[in-house]
């Protein structure tokens, strides 16, 4: 393990032996991970005719131009693909992660008659594939005369197993039951316990079921493809798959998707920076510590 | 009983009471239930009757139209009865074989490395591995796309400026790994950073006192580390062998660029042809419901293999 | 209900071609009058085309939505009319057209479409119209020709092929002459371009009289021009792989590609890629077989049908029609590089400047209107093209990956479609 070290330096303590080899994989998995974020940097400032005719990691000349075309493109629809986005995944996380952190907390604070079994429910759909749900979601939204509207989407996403079975795990080890009996006994309404000790305490656990949540919608591929037919209506995932599918008999449109997809990434890597201080992932692995 | 009665339950559970039956539970339960009835129950219940369901012709226009008949169980023994969809599990396992664990031990690797103190690098590693994550699948299989196809693929660049040829990973059984390699991509970041948050939880007493008896990193990383975050290992095993069965955008995206893969090529690539391509939602549904049975069996013996240590904590 | 007869009183005169421009005269309707239409289509050019229906009638309003390519619109039209909410019209490919209306999405609109029946030749007709019931009306049309690496052809001193037999000694001296180059791509998944191929030989995959279908997909010219590219694969005289991807791109921008044996929309598709190529590429009639005629089928092409789920059948069917007859249209349409399916706009095409592509091939037009007057009289498709289309796919990339004779995968497709059919319930003879 330790014989990739320089043999120069006498009498090196355990823990700087090791120091090399294990700072390398990391750099290694590093450069793995960032290397086809940088090639679609790169593409993103070819032009079409470089974009097939140079050396992939050659920054092109088309980066102005390209982002031109991008919001030009439509009538500026790839802003409204961004809007759309933020409307599902944002608008969709956040009253997702309100519904499950409720039903969470009451499967972890309350005793109630089916809560056994209400539980084992949800656990069940946490092993059903969302995808295979796809389906017969669109089918009981062309029932509804929903299929194509904004709700289509949305309202599929709100509804998240796993992030009710994250919020009990959280609900469990951060709500304390003494905290709530004494809230009770000083006279707390139920409403008034929930949010004034269970949501605070819970907030951690919320941020991270909001962020799964987000991530989730925002790379949800197969249920918008389904459901929407008017491109006005689309997130920004299946706009650049749009564009990329015209792209074969329309190949001016490749320059447009690959710098939409560079413009679309940016933010979101920006938002999981920001929003990872807050994580509470440790507890997706469930009673490891309770 | 009335509200303000603290909870006293028979039997002490090993935690404080919990509170018995007021209103509050189920007005906090009731807009997840209707939704999850709404979105996941009614959905499964019709999708199980449109599965009986087939549509034939019948005498109505120049051509004849297809209208809704009952056809017992004709979907499925069609959906079943297709050798293709039987081979396209078989795609799916050798994909999944290819893509778990490369998933699972790279985090697990990661995850270890980021809590061994003498590595440097960690925060920056850390943010660089977990990046992939933000990005969507369909735009990482565009990515990797272009990185594959001999012309535009920087490595094969590089492999021929050196007199190798180009790789072809696109080609015969390569395109296995090549695809493997986009959701290894995109997921080793996510469940090294649960791993990770599991490592960090441990007590550092432990591994002093194994220092003492003097074990190096790796005998602590093996004997200690390892079996504290089986949990974390087990769920996150779970969560990539269900993102295996449900498979679909990165085929999909990577098909026009070879001709590997099929129509058909996984299982939900052939229940979405059915439904949407060959105007046949009835057949679709079939295939949708041997697919999530398939799931639920699967994550069901994982777990049993596993000893249910995943959901343990949560009675 | 008011609002509808009021339209219908109104509209008859507007019908007829001439006076459609007439149309907004009549009453100019305000506000709640207007008949608002929804429209697909992912062809373009199509906004101007109906900023200038809306302009010319004030009494209907348009709006036009671009739901994805040929492939992708289908769907999304099949799943939308089960759901009620397709759009009043919808662009559809005419090998699609069968399958659109036997899962009733489509409206006849025979009643509707009298004045422009001369305005098509019978050919085209055939794609729309079935038994006398129509289901649209035609679009633009893709006569195939071979589109040429013109410069590259002088390069290497080639002749323009005029036969296959001519294609297969050419495609040998293109390798002698050039290793890295091939005379054209095989691609695997080009289902709609072997059919023309195979419908040029004389295949016909499909027939129905009277409710009964025949299907053909391993008659045997299919069967020779099978075994004609496979043929071409053996000896490598043409590359098999999959167009329009990167790595074809960069192959084409190297100028490895000689020609691609396609149809009149192709130069526009190859400018998109290659810019710097512009005036390097030319037309020539798509070669024929040794001792037969120079007819060529048609690959691509779309129509514009009225679905049955539109509430205001005359007005969408008045739609259809001036935009794909009324001069202005077509001047627009051809504009932007489609060639128009009918007569007139044919003749107006002849007189445009050649498209970028092949702008120094002064004959350009000729060539194109010498393949559009030559077309196979006899295409009809099936009611399961879709069916076909990814058989076919599967089959032929199958073949081509595992070297197993593409004869072999066209009797697989055969077999599929004719099951598929029959279990769905039609009367079909093998």
């Amino acid at each position: 393990m330790s014989g990739a070290t320089t043999p120069r330096r006498p009498r090196l303590l355990p823990h700087q032996r090791a120091r090399l080899l294990p700072t390398v994989v990391l750099l290694i998995g590093a450069f793995y991970a960032l290397v086809p974020v940088a090639w679609i940097v790169v593409a993103a400032t070819k032009s079409n005719a470089e974009l097939f005719s140079t050396f992939t990691f050659r920054p092109g000349s088309g980066l102005f131009d390209n982002l031109g075309d991008l919001f030009a493109y439509g009538d500026g629809q790839f802003v409204r693909w961004a809007a759309n986005s933020l409307l599902y995944a944002g608008l969709g996380a956040l009253l997702c992660t309100v519904i499950s952190t409720m039903a969470g907390y009451a499967f972890a604070k309350y005793e109630f008659p089916g809560r056994t079994g209400l539980f084992y429910a949800v656990l069940a759909g946490v092993l059903l594939p969302g995808m295979t749900l796809a389906i017969p979601q669109y089918l009981i939204m062309t029932k509804t005369d929903l299929v194509g509207s904004y709700w289509s989407v949305l309202l599929p996403g709100l509804i998240s197993p796993f992030g009710i079975y994250l919020a009990r795990v959280y609900a469990d080890a951060s709500v304390p039951d003494s905290t709530i009996e004494s809230a009770r006994l000083d006279g707390a309404s139920e409403y008034r316990v929930l949010t004034s000790i269970g949501l605070p305490m819970m907030f951690p656990g919320m941020v991270t079921i909001f962020m799964l949540q987000f991530v989730g919608s925002w790379n949800n591929f197969l249920l918008p493809f389904i459901m929407l037919s008017d491109e006005d209506r689309y997130p920004i995932n299946l706009g650049l798959y749009t564009l990329l599918a015209k792209g074969s008999g329309e190949p001016a449109l490749y320059g447009i998707a690959i710098v939409g997809t560079a413009v679309s990434v940016v933010p979101l890597i920006c938002l999981l920076l920001f929003l990872q201080r807050f994580w509470r992932l440790d507890m997706i692995s469930g009673g490891l510590k309770g | 009983m009335t509200s303000t009665t603290p909870a006293a339950d028979p039997a002490p559970p090993p935690r404080a009471p919990r509170r018995r039956a007021t209103r509050a539970p189920f007005v906090l339960l009731a807009p997840a239930l209707a939704l999850f009835a709404a979105f996941v129950l009614i959905p499964i219940g019709y999708a199980l009757f449109l599965s009986t369901q087939g549509l034939r012709i019948v005498d109505e226009g120049v051509f004849g139209i297809r209208d809704e008949v009952f056809v017992g169980l004709a979907n499925y023994t069609q959906v079943l009865g297709d050798a293709d969809f039987r081979a396209g599990f078989g795609r799916l396992a050798l994909y999944g074989l290819i893509a778990v664990p490369l998933t699972l031990g790279l985090a697990l690797l990661f995850a270890l490395l980021l809590d061994n103190a003498s590595s440097r690098a960690r925060r920056f590693s850390r943010v660089a591995i977990f990046l992939p994550y933000a990005v969507p699948g369909v735009v990482a299989s565009l990515m990797w796309g272009f990185m594959y196809l001999p012309s535009t693929s920087p490595f094969s660049h590089l492999t021929e400026r050196l007199g190798l040829g180009g790789i072809p990973f696109l080609d015969g059984g390569a395109i296995y790994p090549s695809l493997a390699n986009i959701a290894v991509w995109g997921g080793v970041g996510f469940n090294m950073i649960i791993i990770y948050t599991s490592l960090r939880g441990i007590p550092g007493e432990l591994y002093d006192a194994a220092r003492i008896d003097g074990c190096g990193e790796w005998r602590i990383a093996w004997r200690i580390k390892i079996p504290l975050v089986a949990p974390a290992l087990v769920i996150t095993g779970l969560f990539a062998l269900i993102g295996t069965i449900q498979v679909y955008g990165e085929p999909t995206m990577l098909s026009p660029m070879t001709s590997e893969i099929s129509q058909t090529w996984v299982p939900l690539m052939r229940i979405y042809r059915d439904g949407f391509v060959r105007d046949d939602l009835p057949l679709a549904a079939a295939g949708s419901v041997i697919l999530a049975v398939g799931t639920l069996l699967v994550s069901l013996a994982l777990l049993r293999v596993t000893q249910r240590r995943a959901f343990g904590g949560v009675r | 209900m008011a609002d509808r007869q009021r339209t219908r009183r109104r509209l008859p005169a507007a019908l007829v071609g001439a006076a459609l421009l007439l149309a907004g005269c009549f009453g100019g309707p305000a506000g709640d009058d207007v008949v608002t239409l929804d429209y697909w289509c992912w062809s373009q050019g199509q906004a101007e085309k109906v900023a200038a229906f809306n302009a010319a009638h004030p009494g209907i309003r348009v709006r036009h939505t671009d739901a994805g390519g040929g492939t992708d619109t289908a769907t999304k039209l099949l799943t939308a009319s089960r759901a009620g909410n397709a759009p009043d019209i919808a662009c559809v490919e005419y090998p699609t057209v069968p399958a659109m209306v036997v899962s009733d999405v489509l409206r006849d609109i025979a009643p509707y479409t009298a004045e422009v029946t001369d305005a098509f030749s019978p050919e085209i007709w055939r794609m729309t119209r079935f038994e006398g019931e129509v289901y649209g009306v035609p679009q633009d049309i893709g006569p195939m020709v071979l589109l040429y690496h013109r410069a590259r052809f002088e390069e290497l001193g080639l002749a323009v092929p005029a036969t296959w037999e001519e294609f297969a000694e050419v495609a040998e001296q293109v390798r002698e002459r050039d290793p890295d180059s091939h005379l054209a791509t095989f691609a695997p998944a080009e289902f709609g371009n072997f059919a023309g191929l195979a419908q040029q030989a004389g295949a016909a995959w499909w027939s129905v009289e009277d409710r009964r279908w025949t299907v053909g997909i391993d008659d045997g010219p299919t069967l020779r021009v099978a075994a004609y590219w496979q043929d071409l694969i053996d000896r490598d005289l043409v590359r098999p792989e999959p167009l329009l991807t990167p790595e074809w791109n960069a192959r084409l921008n190297r100028g490895e590609v000689l020609t691609w044996p396609s149809a009149l929309w192709a130069p526009g598709v190859i400018h998109g890629i290659a810019e710097g190529q512009a005036g390097d590429w030319a037309i020539a009639p798509l070669p024929h077989w040794e001792g037969e005629g120079p007819e060529v089928a048609l690959q691509g092409g779309t129509a514009l049908t009225v679905t049955k789920n539109s509430e205001h059948p005359r007005e969408a069917a008045e739609f259809a029609m001036w935009m794909n007859t009324a001069p202005e249209a077509v001047e627009l349409q051809i504009a932007s590089g489609q060639y128009p399916a009918c007569r007139s706009g044919q003749e107006t095409a002849a007189h445009s400047p050649p498209p970028p592509l092949t702008g120094e091939q002064a004959d350009y037009w000729e060539v194109a209107a010498f393949a559009a007057d030559h077309t196979v009289p006899s295409i009809s498709w099936g009611p399961n093209v879709s069916t076909a289309a990814d058989a076919y796919n599967d089959a032929v990339s199958a073949a081509v990956r595992d070297g197993t004779p593409l004869p072999d995968a066209l009797r697989d497709v055969h077999r599929t479609v004719l099951d598929d059919m029959t279990r769905v319930g039609f009367d079909v003879t093998d």
